[in-house]
């Protein structure tokens, strides 16, 4: 009889042996995959960590800061959503990306496309580029610099403003004593002694006069700086000449006899610099003529007659007002609406302004995208559409452009991405005042978030939104570009 | 429909020594279906694009129908092109990219479908006029290519290799297509190909171009029968011609031109013996055609050759036959059913109209 | 090759010659066009040669007719000033300390990850190169709250808080610059046939070898591409070293200028010459490297 312990030990002997059996292999392939990977793991460990540290991470918590109070400590649901959209200044800033979505994008395509066509026919097209790309890599913030001065208000640091005043200086150029059309000042309301407002915005003398006779003309409200600037002197009472007619035209306000209005006083001043013309009694000019620096001018061999001394409205003609391409004034009337309405409504000029400068900044990319992808246009098709009877207008347009459609939309959405995140340019080319009418959701983030402390709930908000702005516009061109890249 | 003439027409680019067309002379008639073949970059496509109006005229005149066309742009010569590549627009359905040259023209909407569906209706494509070139096949889009031009009734149809894309079988099959458009139409036509059995198939004539020279213009069977120099008769026909550099010897009554070996031997008959010993030549090259040569035992005038067998090639009706004459390589084609073995010795002859012979120089045809 | 995509020879000279709009218009037109895109930078230039006296009195153009304005008077206060901490050297130093460790990380953790990713074989490469694409979309100013406070969370459990150091700035730059380098590292990496890796192995060349020695000489165009966008991109930026560094006394050249103008004075002089430094680095970078430059900017439509 065998011992039943034996028989025990026999079965578990070889059921621990199959055991092992099954066991062995497993491990060593186990440990083989892991020796084998390690350092191709390793490779990519610091990349997933940092990406995940850094940016996986915080947009979760973003999305959760969105959700909370500013201090982070009581939910608050859509609170903070509600209010982003109840508070002008981030409704401004909607706004102010909505502006430039509707105008960066199409402008720096069809300028990059235009520049892209026209460089394929030159030689010297490779310096060409160079020059339109060259300010990518400027920072933003020194082209905002640059560009805030090209839109200075003063001529004498803007250029824009430079030309302007020249381009205005030739149709009408200033007077001597310059109207302040900011309060509503006429020539009329210059009239003193002796002086008429007639058409045209000049005055006349009220008095006729006939030759060996003299006029006097008298103005107030003349500045003591424009006097000071044109050498204005004593006045001095006009003589008499044989066949000509003699006059004067002085500043009628004495600081020490306000009242008197009809005579010279001592302390009163002569109006230099101004232009006359004789009227005669039909009312043509038949003379003309400048006074001195004490207000004196005499008109020689005057024939017979009766007439009047007329000073000429381009005395008055306003200097010139310089457009303030930085301020916050809006192209759309909107003034006479409630402060949301204008918030949403209200376009200021420096958009325009910023727009223009950010242009200069970027067609240099749309024009190298658009390049390449015109550089890889089939020519024959080109041909073809020559051959069939197509002018180079005609070509551009019925068959290079459609052709050119998936570039053209990569740029165009690119840039559209890119200004949904505008930052350096605001904060940089905007005056203070100008900084509020100017926002957009991307400053708005870092005004609310950032200044005065971290306060993480509205700004967060923004983020969100921003980044449910950004996202699928940026997710689609990534298919499109994977898709059409070799 | 129109003729088209070129007159020494010269092409040189700049930078470039060598003339891409050297004086090309070539009058197409009105309604001819002309081939430009040679090899490639010999300048057919040059002088097509040329015709077309797409590369500028160095010197030399092209005319289409009376007017001399030098200045005039692509869109105002009144011809159409067929690319290699096809060229169709392809953000167009096809019914647009057929009726893209009418629509420029102002042609009213009516005709322009009457034109597009009649043009559709020949090369079969009226399912298709929808698409975009993206969803058809290589020859549906050729056809859409060729529909282009069918309905601009241009002066002139210039084609670019159009064949040269599709595969063999269907090659074949549209080579007949163009053929019977071009009955259809009675179009006059500027094929051009680097396959001389598209030419010789298609053309009314030919137009041998080499290295930018016109070497010959002729028809089809001029061309076989009677080429004007070595470089075409080696061109036309497949598989090519032989040549054999030969030397002439004087024995009495007449001329006998030899290899050098003494395996093959021409003796030729009175006239030719005449003309040969006239231009004074020492030195030959014999061309005969693969077809020619077969195992007949011919006596007197004619090509003799003693040759081993290298290598036999069965194509079901005919054999062709690699042979060694002396140090000499020739090919041969006999019928099938000839008994012959690799390593066979045997004599071959063809007779005196098939033989050929050449200035060795020049290469300019004697006989 | 240049900033110009291949193009063949014959054809675009013929289509200039066919086409209508006479070569002379064209040329005038972009000559205009050209010009018009210089003054702005010609105009920075000339301020800084300017004494800051002239500034609002006359215009920068004045110089045209009256070159004696020019001078070098602004550059030699700089430079006088030395690395005097507020000073535009000092800021171009603070600039170069946050840009070249970041351009060096992000091209060397990229070209690590993308090798991982494309010779690697690890089941899930795909999944985690589509994710890290993915990333790139992320506008990074989600990310900064919450960054900040994980750098003082940092500063509580480390006693090492990044935040308003320059290490801090660093660190958030890398972050965002790794999807665009790995996506475009690992595009390139694709190009390299496996043999010749796995002719490194037969000779008995661990991974890291086979990276340092192989892999990484031949990615040598694509890692120019790369450091040169990073480069340029952290040089120019504001917003991070505003939101990270914004008290700091060393600032970037983008907070030196932006708190000039955010003072009362027009000190343009100082502003005009810290312009025209900020714009010299990236200027020598792009000249230099022309063709990697359009190469990237091909590539990198999407940041």
């Amino acid at each position: 009889m065998e011992r039943p312990s034996a028989r025990g030990a026999d079965v578990v002997t070889s059921v621990v042996a199959e055991g092992l059996k099954v066991a062995a292999p497993r491990a060593p392939r186990q440990h083989g995959w892991w020796r084998r990977n390690w350092v191709s793991l390793a490779f990519i460990a610091p990349g997933i960590i940092w990406l995940l540290a850094i940016v996986v991470y915080p947009t979760i918590a973003t999305i959760r800061f969105s959700l909370y109070n500013e201090s982070a400590t009581k939910f608050v649901g859509l609170h903070n959503f509600a209010s982003v959209f109840s508070t002008d200044t981030i409704l401004t800033a909607f706004k102010n990306n909505v502006v430039w979505v509707l105008i960066f994008p199409f402008f720096v395509t069809f300028i990059g496309l235009m520049v892209a066509v026209l460089t394929e026919r030159i030689r010297w097209a490779t310096a060409f580029k160079a020059i339109i790309v060259m300010p990518i890599v400027f920072s933003t913030t020194a082209s905002a610099l640059v560009w805030r001065t090209i839109f200075d208000l003063d001529p004498h640091v803007g250029v824009v403003n430079a030309i302007e005043q020249t381009v205005s200086d030739w149709f009408s150029t200033p007077g001597a004593y310059p109207l302040n059309s900011a309060i509503g000042q006429t020539a009329v309301s210059l009239a003193s002694f002796n002086a008429t407002g007639a058409t045209g915005g000049t005055l006349l003398s009220k008095s006729a006069v006939q030759p060996g006779g003299t006029v006097m003309m008298g103005l107030t409200r003349i500045s003591s700086t424009t006097l000071q600037t044109l050498g204005a002197k004593t006045p001095v009472a006009p003589q008499t000449i044989a066949g000509g007619i003699a006059g004067l035209v002085w500043n009628d306000f004495s600081p020490s006899q306000t009242s008197n209005t009809t005579t010279i006083v001592s302390d009163e001043h002569g109006l230099p610099n101004l232009r006359l013309s004789l009227v005669n009694s039909t009312g043509s000019s038949v003379a003309s003529t400048v006074t001195n620096s004490s207000g004196d001018f005499s008109f020689s061999h005057v024939a017979p007659g009766s007439y009047h001394v007329e000073i000429q409205a381009s005395n008055f003609q306003t200097s010139f007002v310089g457009t303030f391409w930085l301020g916050s004034q809006s192209i759309t009337p909107t003034s006479g609406l409630n402060q949301t309405a204008q918030s949403l409504l209200s376009v200021p000029l420096i958009d325009l302004a910023m727009i223009i400068s950010y242009i200069w900044i970027w067609a240099g990319f749309a024009m190298v995208l658009i390049g390449a992808g015109l550089a890889a246009l089939n020519r024959e098709v080109l041909e073809a559409a020559e051959i069939d009877g197509a002018t180079e207008w005609q070509t551009l347009r019925r068959v290079t452009i459609p052709m050119l459609a998936p570039v053209l939309t990569v740029v165009f959405v690119t840039m559209v991405i890119n200004v949904l995140k505008v930052f350096d340019i605001i904060l940089n080319m905007a005056p203070g005042s100008s900084q509020g009418p100017a926002t957009t959701l991307a400053l708005s983030i870092y005004n609310d978030g950032f200044t005065g402390g971290i306060h993480s709930g509205v700004a967060s908000a923004i983020a969100v939104i921003l980044f449910l702005l950004v996202v699928p516009v940026m997710y689609w061109n990534l298919r499109k570009i994977k898709g059409g890249s070799p | 429909m129109s003729s088209v003439a070129l007159r020494e027409l010269t092409k040189q680019y700049a930078g470039n020594a060598a003339l891409s067309l050297d004086s090309v002379d070539l009058e197409v008639a009105h309604g001819e279906f002309v081939c430009l073949v040679g090899p490639s970059g010999c300048g057919k496509t040059t002088a097509l694009r040329m015709i077309a109006g797409l590369e500028s005229v160095t010197s030399g005149d092209i005319e289409i129908g009376d007017r001399v066309v030098n200045d005039l742009s692509p869109r105002d010569r009144d011809i159409a092109l067929v690319f290699q590549s096809y060229a169709l627009y392809p953000h167009m359905t096809v019914f647009d990219n057929m009726s893209f040259g009418l629509k420029l023209r102002k042609v009213p909407k009516d005709e322009i479908k009457a034109a597009v569906t009649d043009a559709a209706r020949i090369l079969d494509l009226e399912l298709y006029l929808d698409r975009k070139p993206a969803q058809l096949s290589g020859g549906q889009r050729q056809r859409v290519a060729l529909g282009r031009a069918i309905v601009r009734n241009p002066a002139a149809f210039l084609m670019d290799e159009p064949l040269s894309n599709l595969d063999a079988k269907l090659r074949v099959q549209t080579r007949a297509e163009i053929a019977r458009l071009h009955h259809r139409l009675g179009a006059t036509m500027i094929y051009v190909t680097h396959d001389q059995v598209e030419a010789m198939t298609m053309a009314d004539r030919i137009a041998v171009i080499n290295l930018g020279k016109l070497e010959q213009v002729g028809s089809p069977r001029e061309l076989y029968d009677r080429p004007a120099n070595q470089f075409v008769a080696g061109f036309i026909g497949s598989p090519s011609m032989n040549f054999v550099p030969m030397h002439v010897e004087s024995i009495d009554g007449g001329i006998r031109v030899v290899s050098a070996g003494g395996d093959m031997d021409v003796i030729l008959d009175d006239v030719d013996s005449a003309m040969i010993r006239s231009t004074g030549v020492s030195d030959v090259v014999l061309g005969i055609r693969p077809e020619h040569i077969d195992t007949q035992a011919r006596t007197g005038r004619g090509l003799q050759l003693r040759a081993s067998v290298d290598v036999i090639e069965f194509l079901g009706n005919d054999e062709h036959v690699h042979l060694s004459s002396g140090s000499h390589e020739l090919v041969a084609i006999v019928d099938a059913r000839t008994p012959l073995t690799i390593g066979d010795s045997l004599t071959l002859s063809a007779s005196s109209e098939a033989i050929h012979l050449f200035h060795s120089e020049t290469g300019v045809a004697l006989k | 090759m240049t900033i110009d995509a291949p193009v063949k020879e014959s054809r675009v000279g013929g289509l200039a010659k066919r086409l209508h709009l006479s070569k002379s218009v064209v040329n005038v037109i972009l000559a205009l066009v050209a010009i018009f895109w210089l003054v702005p930078t010609i105009s920075l230039l000339v301020i800084s040669l300017r004494p800051e006296s002239l500034f609002g009195v006359s215009g920068w153009w004045k110089v045209f007719t009256d070159p004696s304005q020019l001078t070098f008077g602004n550059y030699s206060t700089i430079f006088s000033q030395g690395f005097a901490t507020g000073g535009v050297l000092d800021s171009l130093v603070t600039s170069l300390e946050i840009t070249i460790p970041a351009t060096l990380l992000v091209t060397g953790i990229s070209s690590l990850a993308a090798y991982s990713l494309v010779f690697g074989s690890w089941r899930g490469r795909d999944w985690i190169f589509f994710g890290i694409v993915g990333l790139m979309v992320v506008p990074l100013q989600v990310a900064l709250i919450p960054v900040v406070q994980l750098y003082r969370e940092m500063g509580n459990l480390f006693g090492l808080n990044p935040y308003g150091t320059i290490p801090g700035v660093i660190i958030f730059h890398v972050a965002f610059g790794l999807p665009f380098g790995i996506f475009l590292m690992r595009n390139f990496l694709t190009g390299i046939p496996k043999d010749l890796l796995e002719a490194g192995r037969i000779e008995g060349a661990g991974e890291w070898k086979i990276f340092y020695r192989i892999v990484l000489p031949l990615a040598l165009p694509a890692i120019a591409s790369l450091a040169i966008f990073q480069f340029i991109w952290v040089w120019n930026d504001l917003l991070v070293a505003l939101v990270f560094l914004g008290g700091n006394v060393h600032s970037p050249l983008t907070i030196f200028l932006y708190d000039q103008t955010r003072s009362l004075a027009a000190n343009y002089w100082i502003v005009s010459t810290g312009a025209v430094v900020s714009i010299f680095v990236p200027l020598i970078v792009f000249f230099s490297f022309q063709r990697y430059f359009v190469r990237g900017v091909l590539a990198g439509a999407v940041k």
